[in-house]
């Protein structure tokens, strides 16, 4: 079956090779057409949930195949002259977005805020905000990537506000809303500067020229730098983050779970195609790098910190997720030398995998506590759950060691690559405040576990939430057994790298 | 079995640790204590394997694991980390035993974190690759923490956080080092490697007088983790607290082996990969060493708290390893290697005798005690043997450390070796000051108020103490049945300063090629 897929050729290929989103467009039609046709009543679960997941099943399936067949016959599929682009990074970061995605319909399935009158638009638009997704992390013009963006955060935004809660939510959507809306359009000013300057807002048009670009032109580097700040901005860069914690707050801890790992993933795979053109190599690129490592040590600072003095436990993941974002910097700085493309693409990709499933177990953990819609979980919440239920503590202990990045849990891993990526190539500096940050991360990422087991209490996971139960147990069980075998996972992921240049 | 001996010896406790998880309440203690003592005498193995003519690393085992980096597991033993490794098998049917009552809540739980701590160190001693010695000592951090939050005294939340904080302060900036090496690797041998032995070819360049030079600034990587972990005098606070805290087996790791790592890693990492910044910088740890002794010795003098000043006293006693290490001779190494062990065994039983004393009182105030020795014959008897290993008199294990690391400090810089004898004479004073307030003299509140319900020992309890009894005679008066082992390593490491190599004989039993070297 793979040698007749691979055969194929013009639209039937272009249609192949798209039909990840085709089957998430498609099936994200099938709960709101079923709900019309039902006189504007909730489908049953079969149309609203089972044939969804169904889908993005599909989906996944379609995307591995397409990454077997590329992998297969070592090619980069370019279609639509040259507006998307099939490779390495475009096919991890749909692999991991779609199972992403797949965790947080099984949990949003169980959730209190989200599970209601409005269930189906909520599928219709979590599906269509990953369609969104996929093309930003596959897009090779930056007009497209635009695109990309607004459909995913469009379809968040309301997402956001079909919470049940009615105070937190509200305001999480309207200020994510406004905030985005304003990152986009500094996005777009920075894409404008640069055709302004080149003619040309396709990234592998700007590849041969940016090097040279960025040392003439001071259009060209101000639309660099716009551009950079608008990403910046999605992935809660400082000194942009200031959203982050309300935003995520705010919102239903299932959609919260999937705004923290998909958005970020497919941000940093755009943002790392912006790095890989080269664009921040040069004599007065110099001072942009610089800038860049501030940047990096700085998110990571505001987000251990704040997250130090957090009692609010999703609050604090939020913070974590802000930290987190400075240690992905750090590969992205990495890539963005010369001589360390591979090696920082790498270890981004591996990052970004990782994170992203501690980062839904975690949230899904969280989720399970929430027994009220408004409910608000505190670490305290945790007094004594090690000896009521040793498991999901296990779970949550796992969890917690692999984004303080202690080994032997594949977070150790990705900072172990993330750091010598950036070593290598000789931001030694950075690595130095990579590392103080871990530690300082450590006291947070113990406190649940602390209250966990050694204070005295009675906590106990009341709700059933067996899906929920599901995703906590098999991210902290993929937590160790990659963390067992990272080279696997790092091979596949220097394999597909390597195949960009 | 014997092909994959030290395979074996890491990873059968993770197993142990699944039983005892899994096994009815009342029987997790006795399973433990079996299958602790099988292990121990599986380690014993080892010995009739081992060649102690060469310093080879031998009963290698080797698997690739991330080879993009060149990260390998890979295990074996040499003279330096046998004993360790034997001491670790050794003292955890040791600890099974001594917590039978003393752990009374969540004992499955318990027993799995002492065989979750038993392999990772007993890997951290084994390791030959430099990522798999980081995560076994990093991961050692997580059962400890356990052991210290969940069975510890009042104030243990705040002590566990502490260590773990600290020790991983130290160890990140290991593992920066490490990475740099496995760079510097690509550049010099023209591959990625993360292997110790690779590290060792290694040529770093090295500069007096500054400390950013790649040969120095490495060295003060390594030794920020290793210094925090033995702990060194500036570093040390985390370690009363720790201990004070810990429950009495928890105590006993944290003394009996936990502490060598870091020793263990100065001797395998910092001196002979780094040999010139060693030698230039070695003055810097002879003084720390030395201030670590004589602070440990006269903070411990003046401490209320029996557990407190034996914690401090560990501050002092490991000050002596330091120094017979950066002694850099002979004479000074092998006193170090074998004041771990002794240290091991003494400060492990002197944490046991008060965790005896403490279950039956619940009081460590030295102040609260007096006249302990009419009532516990046996008691103070041990009591005082194990005193005297600990203040190294003669015929006792302390003895044969301390003499040589004081002969090979004097050899290096007789200053610090007069420094350090006058830690030996504050020792013995505080021990035996403190022996003097609890066991004679007048008879305290404490002793009245507990004398009827029976103050000594039972048979379990000198079940405990009996091993450790032979052991500290054992070691002071045969110390060559322990040394002749590790001979052969030192020498090789001292003779072979700024060239030191290590080759691996990938025996299971004496190759061929050794056994002709012993007959020549």
């Amino acid at each position: 079956m793979l040698e007749a897929l691979g055969q194929l050729t013009g639209t039937a290929n272009n249609i192949f090779v798209l039909s990840p989103m085709i089957f998430l467009f498609l099936f994200s039609l099938v709960p709101i057409t079923m709900k019309v046709l039902n006189g504007n009543k909730e489908p049953s679960l079969l149309f609203s949930f089972h044939l969804p997941v169904v889908g993005a099943c599909l989906a996944l399936i379609a995307t591995i195949l397409i990454s077997m067949i590329n992998a297969a016959k070592d090619q980069v599929q370019v279609l639509y002259s040259n507006s998307l682009v099939v490779d390495g990074i475009s096919t991890w970061t749909t692999v991991t977005i779609i199972i992403v995605l797949i965790f947080s319909l099984l949990m949003s399935r169980e959730s209190l805020a989200l599970y209601g009158r409005q269930f189906s638009e909520y599928v219709f638009l979590l599906f269509n905000s990953v369609v969104g997704m996929i093309v930003v992390a596959w897009s090779n013009d930056l007009v497209l990537t635009f695109i990309g963006i607004e459909v995913m955060s469009l379809c968040l935004y309301i997402m956001i506000a079909l919470s049940r809660e009615t105070n937190l939510s509200k305001e999480a959507a309207l200020k994510y809303f406004v905030l985005g809306s304003f990152a986009s359009a500094v996005f777009l000013y920075g894409i404008a500067f640069v055709y302004g300057t080149l003619g040309s807002t396709y990234l592998s048009e700007i590849t041969p020229v940016a090097k040279e670009m960025i040392s003439t032109s001071r259009m060209f580097l101000v639309g660099v730098v716009l551009i950079i700040i608008g990403l910046g901005f999605k992935v809660s860069v400082f000194p942009f983050h200031s959203w982050t914690p309300d935003v995520y707050h705010g919102s239903p801890t299932a959609l919260t779970s999937f705004m923290a790992t998909g958005v970020k993933v497919a941000t940093f795979a755009t943002f790392l195609r912006f790095m890989l053109t080269e664009a921040l190599i040069g004599e007065r690129a110099e001072t942009m790098l610089v800038a860049m490592q501030w940047l990096a040590v700085l998110t990571m600072l505001a987000g251990n910190i704040a997250a130090i003095m957090q009692d609010n436990l999703k609050r604090m993941l939020a913070y974590s997720s802000i930290a987190h974002s400075g240690y992905l910097l750090v590969g992205l700085i990495a890539a963005s030398t010369e001589d360390g493309q591979i090696a920082g693409s790498t270890g981004l990709i591996f990052y970004g995998v990782t994170y992203a499933l501690v980062t839904v177990g975690s949230f899904g953990l969280v989720s399970l506590f929430e027994t009220r819609v408004d409910k608000q979980v505190m670490v305290d919440d945790l007094k004594g759950l090690g000896s009521q239920q040793p498991y999901m503590a296990l779970a949550l202990t796992i969890l917690m060691l692999s984004l303080a990045g202690i080994p032997p849990t594949v977070g150790f891993f990705g900072k172990l690559f993330i750091f010598s990526s950036a070593l290598d190539q000789g931001f030694v500096w950075l690595v130095i405040w990579g590392v103080i940050n871990s530690v300082i991360s450590v006291y947070y990422y113990l406190r649940p576990v602390v209250t966990m087991y050694m204070q005295e209490g009675e906590s106990v996971i009341e709700r059933k939430a067996a899906n929920t139960k599901f995703v906590v147990v098999f991210s902290s069980v993929m937590v160790i057994f990659l963390g067992l075998f990272a080279n696997g996972l790092y091979e596949i992921a220097r394999r597909s790298v390597e195949s960009l240049f | 079995m014997l092909d994959h001996l030290l395979t074996w010896l890491i990873f059968l406790p993770l197993i142990y640790g699944l039983i005892a998880w899994f096994s009815p309440e009342n029987l997790v203690r006795p399973i433990s204590l079996a299958l602790s003592s099988i292990h121990f005498l599986l380690s014993l193995l080892i010995l009739t394997q081992y060649d102690p003519s060469t310093p080879a690393l031998q009963l290698a085992d080797k698997m690739s694991w991330v080879p993009q980096f060149g990260i390998n597991y890979h295990v074996a033993v040499d003279g330096i980390s046998l004993w360790l490794v034997i001491l670790s098998t050794f003292l955890v049917p040791v600890m099974v035993l001594g917590s039978w009552t003393a752990i009374q809540t969540k004992t499955r739980a318990f027993h799995m974190s002492l065989f979750f701590l038993q392999t990772t160190m007993v890997g951290t001693f084994l390791a030959i690759d430099s990522i798999l010695f980081y995560i076994f000592f990093e991961a050692s951090l997580i059962p400890m923490y356990f052991m210290v939050g969940i069975w510890g005294g009042a104030r243990r939340i705040y002590a566990t956080l502490k260590f773990f904080i600290y020790t991983m302060v130290g160890s990140v900036f290991m593992l920066l080092a490490i990475i740099f090496l496995i760079y510097q690797c690509k550049e010099q041998l023209g591959f990625m490697s993360a292997s110790i032995l690779d590290f060792y070819k290694l040529e770093l360049p090295f500069v007096a007088g500054t400390i950013f030079s790649t040969q120095t600034a490495l060295m003060v990587g390594f030794a920020l983790a290793f210094g925090i972990k033995v702990p060194m005098f500036p570093v040390h606070t985390w370690l009363p607290d720790a201990h004070v805290e810990a429950p009495t087996p928890g105590s006993v790791i944290l003394a009996g082996v936990m502490l060598k790592m870091g020793t263990y890693g100065f001797l395998r990492f910092v001196l002979p990969m780094f040999p010139d910044a060693v030698s230039y910088w070695g003055w810097l740890f002879l003084f720390l060493g030395a201030v670590g002794i004589v602070y440990g010795a006269l903070v411990a003098m003046v401490q209320p708290d029996i557990k407190k000043l034996v914690a401090y006293s560990s501050v002092s006693h490991m000050g002596y390893v330091i120094i017979g290490l950066f002694a850099l001779n002979e004479y000074g190494i092998t006193g170090g290697l074998y004041q771990m062990l002794n240290h091991g065994i003494s400060t492990g039983a002197l944490f046991f005798l008060v965790g005896m004393i403490y279950e039956r009182t619940h009081s460590r105030e030295i102040a609260q005690y007096g006249g302990l020795a009419p009532v516990a014959p046996i008691f103070t008897i041990l009591f005082i043997i194990v005193t005297m290993s600990s203040i190294a008199v003669p015929m006792t294990n302390g003895f044969v450390g301390e003499f040589l690391i004081l002969m090979g400090t004097y050899l290096t810089s007789p200053a610090f070796a007069i420094i350090a004898v006058t830690g030996v004479v504050l020792g013995a004073a505080y021990m035996l000051w403190m022996v003097k307030r609890v066991f004679f003299g007048a008879e305290g509140e404490i002793v009245t108020k507990y004398k009827a319900s029976g103050l000594d020992v039972n048979r379990r309890e000198i079940a405990v103490m009996t091993p450790m009894v032979i052991l500290i005679f054992w070691m002071g008066l045969f110390p060559n049945h322990f040394l002749k082992y590790s001979k052969v390593s030192i020498a090789h490491l001292v003779e072979t300063k700024t060239s030191y190599q290590l080759s691996v004989m990938d025996n299971p039993g004496r190759s061929m090629e050794s056994v002709a070297q012993v007959e020549e």
